[in-house]
């Protein structure tokens, strides 16, 4: 193709709406996430005075802070912890008590190795969980499946920081297990879990339901048709699962386990409401925590340790390979659904009775283990349970009333919901842009687009975060967008860039289901490329727009990372979690956790609403999590 | 009412050459139809005319007027997709009115002209329902109302009828030859259904791997194809190899095949064939003549060795040493499996072509294939 009918090409492929739509998604990709992080490499690699160097990273790689030699794997120590006791005559003595410590000591490797070694078992505990409950409920029928269907939408419900905490003070020296293994198990000694291993229990409970959703939407998607030759070939039971069903989801399940190691390494709920219940211990040393640790204290970069931008370029790095790897993967996900035509009745059966009470045993423990947090949440926010020991003793009306009555936590909500109604406008403005151009139009470099529109949701926050405080930072000082005066601008733009990959994927997929010739249709009969996008073209995948809206709406109002560390820097202009994240890690005041709670019941409520809509009214089944 | 004029027009994608250097001319209110099998490039032709893909060579004009670099927007032709493209999100009244309201013509204009092709279209009554409430004949219809309400100067066909079933596609055809006629307007049609191009057509360009075979009437493209590939890719046929063995005294063909002597004709200029040339003959089922007719003729004598009743006429084949030829028997002959027969056929009926054209044809379906 020679050069001027390639330029041809391109001038009319640029008509008024392509080119406007690509300034605004050159421009806000470019400047709120490309700039930024590229900004992080800058300060990892070069100097002060503008020399390249590796000698941050070496610093990095030899610190014994971050990669520990030898590590330290004794997780498990019998101990004995001094309480007080009250005597009968009033007074109050020291008594031991033989407990047995887990994750206290150990295991520790270092911040860098902890956190690899965290998110790979979040990612195996968590796939092989959510791959057999996404089974048993592709697969069987059973009494109650629909209840339980309902219920295992309980622990897809993110309340950041504050579920840590109701795991931490369940886990305790005091807590809800204890109790029970002393009262009424009568063991000689207490169990408490901390550190690393409770922060995997953590972070499992709350991502298996990524891997449920993606393996479920994998396994309803495969033809029939497939299974049902292999058993007419004498494939049956566990026999055809390993050879036909489960090989046909592997897309599903490596995308969702990818999704979970990333979400696990950037988390940062689990390791402060950890040590909202514990104080400050090994659960804190991960890389995001590290990170987040630099970041929210320095009043200015030269605070910064450089070691921590050498951190979060590895965290970069992990989730740029974790991208590539769903990318390669999700292409190959179309296989399942190759073949055409024929019936799809679904594949259900009943389970034996052996089988049925195996069902029931797995979905019901299940179930109360992995929403436990949840109700905990729910718990703490309307009784003293957080002051009153293993059991809440009355109902406390305070904390929730708190959400309309105390001014910091209504100027925290008033702040989310400006941030998350601004940002869901630019969200539709940027999301329909990339969408479009990626589905519809023949222009160079949409690749990159697309990758640059999608790539978001792996990105860890506390990257976008450092990279807004370097760039903005030293680029617009005392500006609207410098990050430590007027962090709200800047939360605006990062909930946009972080949370419209939901909006863009979802207009993509509606784009794709329509198909092109409504809109050339229009064309040919006169109308111009602006007059179909907005009367044929945006019409048509509404109900995506409104979907994706709703969705990425909520997933803002949840944002942690970011807010907390752009939020720290002027918390006036704090969001819900930064205010949550205070309360819980910052504040003194014992009972604070209680309004936290109440905030975090707020978030919930507002995901079911979303759900609910676009469950059920706007009849779109959005893999909730996936990509 | 236009004529349209295409100058060696060449689109690619990627490497594939979708559309190789076609120029043809389609002439005020004709019926032109692009025919050939899928991935010939026939819908891509189509939409290069539309304006929905720009060609990466040649030129288009309407008349005399070059609309190569024109958007679709402003080439004012009428397209019918082959999904019939209607918007679920609006009524059949506001999908034909569309490109009214576009016009900027009055409101009352607009709904004069919408109830006029409605009625037209035998859909009165059906204005307020939403395309997934109608059939998929009336779907159809509401497509064909909705481009040719604007009163384009070109009316644009991409295999409208190929999700019909067989008894409505052949009510359609009739019905949108009729208002072609009646209006007036160029039509230009793509299908890969022979019957369908030769039934609807004025004329018809056979198209194959993104060259025009051959343009003509339907009755010259069946009866004098130009070449192997319009032979075989129209109708029915019985191949058969050979020798050239000289030329009759009346200009035809002699040609030796294995077990038989035949007498052809040369289709076009452009085949020159001396004595020994390897050669492919085509005949046509229902070229075989059961009483020898006045003039030269090449007589045929073999055994039934199948008979098939097909309702008007049966079909049987005539098996002689290894070929079998493939013949439509009127039902007033009776015919039985290992009957011996004579049958006959005028030189006309015989086509030869070189046989080099055999090897450029496998050599093209393996392309295809592949």
């Amino acid at each position: 193709m020679n050069a001027f009918l390639g330029w041809r090409r391109l001038k009319r492929e640029l008509d008024s709406l392509t080119t406007t739509q690509l300034v605004i998604v050159v421009v806000i990709l470019t400047f709120f996430l490309l700039l930024p992080i590229l900004s992080i490499l800058y300060k990892g690699f070069i100097t002060n005075t503008g020399q390249l160097t590796l000698s941050y990273a070496q610093q990095t790689f030899s610190d014994p802070e971050m990669i520990k030699i030898p590590p330290n794997t004794q997780f498990i120590k019998a101990v004995q912890i001094f309480k007080f006791k009250i005597l009968p005559n009033g007074s109050r003595t020291l008594v031991p008590v033989n407990t047995i410590s887990i994750g206290a000591e150990g295991p520790d490797f270092g911040y860098i190795l902890n956190s690899i070694f965290v998110s790979t078992s979040v990612m195996v505990f968590a796939s092989i969980i959510g791959v057999i409950a996404a089974f048993i409920m592709a697969r069987y029928t059973f009494p109650g499946k629909n209840v339980f269907r309902v219920l295992l939408f309980i622990p897809l419900l993110a309340t950041p920081f504050v579920n840590a905490y109701v795991i931490g003070k369940v886990l305790g020296p005091d807590g809800l297990m204890n109790f029970i293994l002393l009262n009424y198990l009568h063991l000689p000694y207490k169990i408490v879990v901390t550190g690393l291993p409770a922060v995997i229990l953590i972070q499992t409970l709350s991502f298996f339901p990524i891997v449920y959703m993606n393996v479920l939407s994998s396994i309803i998607n495969i033809d029939p048709s497939l299974e049902e030759q292999a058993e007419n070939l004498g494939a049956h039971g566990f026999k055809l699962f390993r050879t036909v069903t489960f090989p046909l989801s592997l897309p599903g399940l490596a995308a969702g386990a990818i999704l979970v190691f990333v979400f696990s390494m950037e988390d940062l709920g689990a390791p402060i409401g950890l040590a909202g219940a514990f104080g400050n211990g090994l659960h804190t040393k991960l890389m995001s925590f590290y990170v987040f640790n630099q970041f929210k204290q320095a009043y200015s970069l030269d605070m910064v340790n450089p070691e921590a931008y050498i951190v979060a370029i590895i965290m970069l790095t992990i989730a740029a390979i974790g991208f590539i790897a769903i990318k390669k993967y999700v292409s190959l996900r179309q296989y399942a659904m190759l073949s055409k035509g024929g019936r799809w009745s679904p594949r259900v059966r009943r389970p034996g009775w052996l089988g049925l009470t195996a069902v029931y045993i797995f979905m019901t423990l299940l179930i109360i283990v992995a929403s436990f947090p949840q109700i905990g949440v729910v718990i703490l926010s309307i009784s003293d349970w957080a002051t009153s020991g293993p059991f809440p003793t009355k109902l406390v009306s305070d904390y929730m009333l708190a959400l309309v009555e105390k001014p910091d936590v209504v100027l925290a909500i008033k702040n989310s919901a400006t941030y998350a109604s601004l940002a869901i406008a630019i969200t539709v403005l940027l999301g329909t842009s990339a969408a479009y151009i990626v589905a519809r139009r023949n222009i160079p470099g949409k690749e990159t687009i697309d990758v640059l529109a999608t790539i978001p949701i792996v990105i860890p926050g506390i990257i976008v975060a450092v990279g807004y405080l370097i760039f903005f930072g030293t680029l617009f000082p005392n500006t609207l967008f410098d990050p430590f005066i007027n962090p709200g601008t800047l939360l605006i733009f990062t909930y946009t860039v972080r949370r419209s990959p939901f909006l863009t994927r979802s207009v993509f997929a509606g784009l794709q289901q329509t198909h092109v010739s409504l809109e050339e249709a229009a064309m040919n009969l006169g109308a111009s490329r602006v007059k179909t996008f907005f009367s044929i073209t945006i019409p048509l995948v509404a109900a995506n727009v409104i979907g994706g809206s709703i969705l990425s709406f909520v997933y803002m109002m949840n944002e942690v990372s970011t807010s907390l560390i752009l939020g720290s820097h002027n918390p006036i202009q704090g969001p819900i979690t930064f205010l949550m994240s205070q309360v819980i890690y910052g504040s003194g005041q014992v009972s604070a956790v209680s309004i936290a709670a109440a905030l975090g019941v707020l978030l919930m409520s507002l995901q079911i609403v979303a759900i609910a809509i676009s469950n059920y009214i706007l009849k779109q089944r959005v893999a909730f999590l996936g990509v | 009412m236009v004529s349209v004029r295409l100058e060696n027009i060449t689109k690619r994608f990627g490497k594939v050459i979708a559309v190789n250097n076609v120029s043809l001319k389609i002439e005020h209110g004709e019926f032109f139809t692009f025919l050939g099998p899928s991935g010939c490039g026939k819908t891509t032709t189509l939409r290069v005319i539309a304006g929905l893909e720009m060609a990466d060579d040649g030129r288009i004009f309407f008349d005399n007027v070059d609309v190569t670099e024109y958007p679709p927007y402003k080439r004012n032709t009428g397209m019918v997709f082959q999904n019939y493209a209607l918007w679920p999100h609006m009524t059949v009244f506001d999908n034909i009115a569309y490109g009214l309201k576009l016009k900027k013509l009055p409101k009352e204009e607009i709904r004069r002209k919408v109830k006029e092709v409605i009625d037209f279209i035998k859909l009165s009554g059906m204005e307020d329902r939403y395309p997934t409430q109608l059939s998929g004949g009336q779907q159809q219809r509401v497509a064909l109302a909705r481009a040719l309400v604007v009163e384009p100067k070109v009316l644009l066909l991409d295999e409208p009828l190929s999700n019909l079933d067989a008894k409505l596609r052949v009510e359609m055809r009739e019905e949108i030859q009729r208002i072609q006629k009646r209006l007036g307007i160029t039509a230009i049609y793509v299908t890969h259904d022979q019957e369908e191009a030769m039934v609807i057509s004025d004329r018809i360009a056979i198209l194959n791997q993104g060259k025009v075979m051959q343009v003509g009437t339907p009755e010259e493209l069946y009866k004098r194809p130009r070449n192997l590939f319009v032979a075989t890719f129209l109708g029915r046929y019985t191949m058969l190899e050979g020798i050239v063995e000289g030329m009759s005294s009346e200009g035809y063909v002699k040609v030796r095949g294995k077990d038989v002597e035949l007498l052809g004709t040369v289709t076009s200029r452009d085949i020159s064939l001396k004595e020994g040339s390897k050669v492919v003959t085509i005949i046509r089922p229902h070229a075989f003549k059961y009483h020898p007719p006045k003039h030269v003729h090449t007589t045929l004598e073999g055994v039934i060795e199948w008979v098939s009743y097909l309702g008007p006429y049966y079909e049987a084949r005539l098996k002689i040493g290894k070929i079998s030829f493939l013949m439509t028997v009127d039902p007033s002959i009776e015919v039985h499996v290992g009957d011996r027969m004579s049958v006959y056929v005028e030189p006309e009926d015989i086509l030869v072509f070189p046989e080099e054209a055999m090897k450029e044809e496998s050599y093209m379906a393996e392309l295809r294939g592949a």
